[in-house]
């Protein structure tokens, strides 16, 4: 699949849940979020702790670094399955419209990139190891 | 003639160009495993996704509470964790008997209010909880 933080971003505009460290949570539509985790939502139910209070906010802002975990709707996941299948397919189109000789090629590399899900942690995670 | 050569999984680790020197959670993609939070939860899902932060994406995710040998569950659907707040990830053998009994959850609301009357009977003190937190909420 993909990273985690591409999969936050390719869940823009639906509705999620996140819980905060301190075990609050927040319903709300993701508008945008960041490559710190830094959230922001739209139309927001908070609800505390202990699950007796709740309140209605028309946004949030919430900073990456607080948060615990996002409960994203399976929708997503469908949506993303499709978005590659819908890109897939345009590669395809966009070689027999130019018909040139390296679009077998050129597709058989691009076919390789599906894998940088996979990979594409891992040489993040090279870097990571070099910066630690 | 053809032959098959099982490689012993320490070899496979070494070569790893990925991470070099350090355990990746690679391997793990797509297994069933139960992560262990900061707060104490138990959660029980199939990894689809880390990064270099060991931010995780489960997919199916049960919750799991345990009362010695009683356990129930909560699903959780699709869940990003942020990687910090992760203690321990580990594969999970479906096919081992553990002998412990899934009870509905307020079955187990019920569990946990009567052994907690009967502590208190007894030494009036709390009931020793295994579990975490590590941190006090904040």
């Amino acid at each position: 699949l993909q990273l985690p933080l591409s999969l936050l971003r390719t869940a823009q505009n639906h509705p999620m849940l996140v819980e905060l460290k301190n075990g609050e949570t927040y319903n709300g539509h993701l508008q945008s979020c960041d490559t710190w985790m830094n959230i922001h939502l739209r139309d927001v139910i908070f609800t505390s702790k202990d699950g007796e209070r709740f309140y209605k906010m028309p946004e949030v802002y919430v900073r990456g670094s607080t948060i615990k975990y996002l409960r994203i709707p399976e929708t997503v996941v469908d949506m993303v399955k499709n978005e590659v299948q819908e890109v897939r397919r345009h590669q395809k189109d966009m070689h027999k419209q130019k018909k040139t000789y390296g679009g077998g090629g050129g597709g058989g590399g691009r076919g390789g990139q599906s894998n940088r899900g996979g990979r594409g942690g891992g040489s993040g995670g090279r870097g990571g190891g070099g910066r630690g | 003639l053809v032959f098959s050569v099982r490689i012993p999984r320490m070899a496979v680790n070494l070569s790893d160009p990925y991470l070099p020197g350090a355990i990746s959670l690679f391997e793990q993609l797509d297994k069933h495993l139960i992560v262990v939070l900061r707060d104490g939860r138990k959660l029980i899902g199939y990894l689809r996704s880390i990064d270099q932060f060991a931010n995780l994406v489960l997919d199916e995710v049960v919750e799991r509470t345990y009362i010695q040998k009683y356990y129930s569950e909560i699903s959780h659907g699709i869940l990003l964790i942020r990687g910090e707040n992760v203690v321990l990830a580990g594969e999970l053998d479906d096919s081992i008997e553990t002998g412990q009994i899934k009870v509905s959850i307020d079955e187990l609301n019920r569990i946990e209010q009567s052994l907690e009357q009967s502590n208190n009977d007894v030494q009036g003190g709390s009931s020793s909880k295994n579990d975490l937190p590590l941190d006090e909420p904040y």
